[in-house]
């Protein structure tokens, strides 16, 4: 502090009272759970402290145009009395973010005494300083008429003033940024309910081969598409995807009546046109503000490979050849919400769809508009170009594979839904049974198993690759052994290859061949490098370390495949039988 | 995971229950640095860890660590046959203090 400051010249004394009450305010706003309980009585130790007869702290409105009086001291009461920001003299300390000292308001052309004469206070002298946060405006305080000696406040009152004001404006700033995000806080522990129920209206994922498989990845955390498939009586499989005209919480609420009402009606109204007309009815009945729902439903029978859609105004479902040509199938009608009167007396329009050891694949917006790490769109192409790239995998590796490239980084993708109908399901498994195309090769053991890359989600990684070890009666090697080693290298993908959790897939396969359990492990992240897995020294503790010492312990052979396709790697682990 | 910290008058016996995994280990880790913080000798009750990976091991090397560098005792106590397995795959087995129970630790004055 310079010596020609008030608080240095008046005295050691004052300097260490003012540092006291300085510090007193500072540790109250610190502990304070009220603010305006603190800044009340704040104002009143500063009121007395300067012998002011009276104190009163304004703060600017958000709009920036008045001043409110949060509270006041003395002997008038002014508390919630407003005032125009650019106006009288304390106005003019907001507006010049300055504070002033007036000896005499009678010879002050800015004094307003129109509060004077409401109150019945005689005002002569003012002292205020303004409360402000760098360029970020407050308000200010101002304290009326000093008691005893000439009555008249001096620099070293505007000094202390000032100093306090800006403890206190920073003490506002922070219970107001601290208020902002309690409120976040509850909105997005809100949200996350409203997902976890939006997610329990998605079918639950299949056990075993399945001719349908389908995946969703909301932009935001609710999401305003959908996908649905159920088994009917009759052995077939009603299914549909659809995409609700928006995003934010009223396209989510839209999406879990839509797709509620699909899952009840789609039971008992088997012919989609038909069904899609009662669902346009009832959405028609209650939608709002415009919304629309674009939709796909339709009937998958695997006895005659035969998909009967009915189409409202959706994206072209995409059907692939075995031979690798394709076919899209253009929406005849218009969405769902429109209007009752435009839709056909006997419903949408429907047509067969013959797969015949082909596939049809049907997407939101969401695919083919999301864009490439390079920044251009995916495209109908994009699509095609990555089911030919990946087409002897199976049906749920070919969705993630379509998605996996799609940025989903920033906030502006949209909600990413594909859905898939695969009439070689049972020549793609390879798991026992095989059925009548099962391959002449003897049948290898094999667990498929993925999961968005969450340390939540090892859990369900461990139990699963546990039961098919354990079911297997596999006495190769110590079982938690296997498991520890799947686990770590999951936790390495996470961690290294996505960098935290993500929505991202991570794909294990466990095999057991006869020379040994294969273990194979493939992401969607950038390349790594293959040093990430070499051994490291001991005395290196991080989790990836000694994970990778672990795997190294325990496995014979790590190593990285090729690439397939344009993303993500496959890590290889062998673990050699052992001759008995 | 779960936990339960017993503050005795000289020591703390911290029992550790279910999966130390990447999930859970950040928990376990600041569970163990804070009893670790309060200078007594801390016991860690591992009968009911079912499953421990490399995060979880580190967790406890980290809070073995500090409590060396603080000159209190830092003690596993009833390391199941799978945590073992861990231990000594970190190498770790020689390292730390491990007993079969509280009393055996308490009679070896760790």
């Amino acid at each position: 502090m310079h010596g020609d400051t008030g608080i240095a010249t008046s005295g050691g004394e004052r300097l260490a009272e003012s540092l006291e009450l300085l510090a007193d305010m500072g540790r109250d706003f610190a502990r304070s759970l009220d603010i305006e309980v603190t800044l009340q009585s704040a104002l009143t130790r500063i009121t007395e402290y300067l012998g002011a007869e009276g104190g009163a702290l304004f703060l600017l409105e958000d709009d920036e145009t008045t001043l409110n009086c949060q509270c006041c001291v003395g002997a008038a009461n002014i508390t919630g009395l407003t005032l125009r920001s650019d106006h009288g003299i304390i106005g003019r300390c907001v507006q010049n973010n300055a504070g002033d000292i007036v000896r005499d308001v009678a010879s002050d052309p800015s004094f307003d005494g129109s509060v004077d004469t409401k109150t019945g206070f005689t005002t002569r002298s003012i002292l205020c300083a303004p409360l402000s946060v760098k360029a970020e405006r407050i308000g200010a305080i101002e304290l009326i008429n000093k008691h005893g000696g000439d009555g008249l406040f001096d620099d070293s009152d505007l000094t202390l003033l000032q100093v306090l004001c800006s403890s206190a404006a920073l003490a506002i700033l922070n219970a107001r940024m601290a208020s902002e995000l309690v409120e976040q806080e509850k909105t997005k522990r809100e949200l996350e309910l409203a997902a976890e129920i939006q997610r329990s209206l998605l079918p639950a994922e299949p056990i075993g081969p399945y001719p349908i498989w389908g995946l969703n990845i909301p932009a935001r955390t609710v999401s305003g598409d959908f996908y649905d498939f159920f088994e009917l009586d009759d052995g077939r499989i009603s299914f549909c995807l659809g995409d609700v005209s928006g995003k934010g919480i009223n396209a989510a609420m839209l999406m879990a009546k839509t797709a509620s009402l699909y899952h009840c009606l789609g039971k008992t109204e088997t012919r989609p046109g038909k069904l899609l007309a009662r669902l346009n009815e009832e959405i028609c009945d209650t939608a709002t503000r415009g919304m629309f729902v674009t939709l796909v439903g339709g009937i998958y029978d695997p006895k005659s490979m035969t998909a009967r859609i009915a189409n409202a105004g959706h994206e072209p479902p995409l059907k692939r050849t075995p031979e690798g040509l394709y076919e899209s199938f253009e929406a005849e009608a218009p969405p769902l919400g429109i209007a009752v009167a435009i839709i056909p007396e006997d419903g949408y329009p429907e047509f067969d769809i013959r797969l015949d050891g082909g596939a049809l694949y049907l997407f939101s917006d969401g695919v083919t508009e999301g864009k490439l790490a390079n920044g251009k769109m995916l495209g109908a192409d994009g699509v095609c170009k990555i089911l030919d790239e990946n087409s002897d995998m199976s049906l749920a590796k070919r969705l993630r594979s379509v998605v996996a490239g799609l940025d989903r980084g920033g906030d502006l993708h949209d909600d990413i839904t594909i859905l898939g109908i695969d009439s070689r399901t049972e020549e793609l498994s390879t798991g026992q049974g095989g059925g009548k195309y099962a391959p002449a090769a003897p049948i290898v053991p094999r667990l498929e198993y993925a999961i968005p890359a969450r340390a939540a989600r090892l859990r369900d990684v461990r139990h699963a690759v546990r039961r098919f070890l354990e079911d297997l009666g596999y006495d190769g090697t110590h079982v938690p052994d296997i498991v520890l080693i799947i686990d770590e290298a999951c936790q390495n993908i996470i961690r290294h290859g996505y960098g935290g959790d993500s929505d991202q897939w991570i794909e294990i396969e466990v095999a057991l061949e006869d020379f040994g359990l294969v273990i194979l492990l493939r992401d969607f992240a950038d390349p790594v490098d293959a040093a990430e897995i070499e051994p490291r020294d001991l005395d290196d503790v991080r989790p990836g370390g000694l994970g990778v010492h672990f795997m190294r312990e325990i496995m014979d052979e790590i190593s990285y495949l090729p690439r397939e396709g344009d993303y993500g790697n496959i890590l290889r682990m062998v673990k050699r039988a052992t001759e008995n | 995971m779960e936990h339960s910290i017993r503050d005795e008058a000289s020591a703390i016996v911290v029992e550790l229950a279910g999966d130390v995994d990447l999930e859970s280990s950040p928990s376990a880790r600041t569970i163990l640095l804070e009893c670790v913080g309060k200078g007594k000798s801390v016991y860690v009750d591992m009968a009911r860890v079912t499953y421990i990976d490399s995060s979880g091991v580190a967790s406890l090397v980290e809070s073995f660590q500090s409590a060396r560098a603080g000159g209190s005792g830092f003690t596993l106590i009833s390391v199941s046959e799978e945590v073992m397995r861990v231990i000594q795959l970190a190498r770790l087995d020689k390292i730390f203090t491990i007993h079969d129970n509280l009393d055996a630790a308490r009679q070896a004055g760790d």
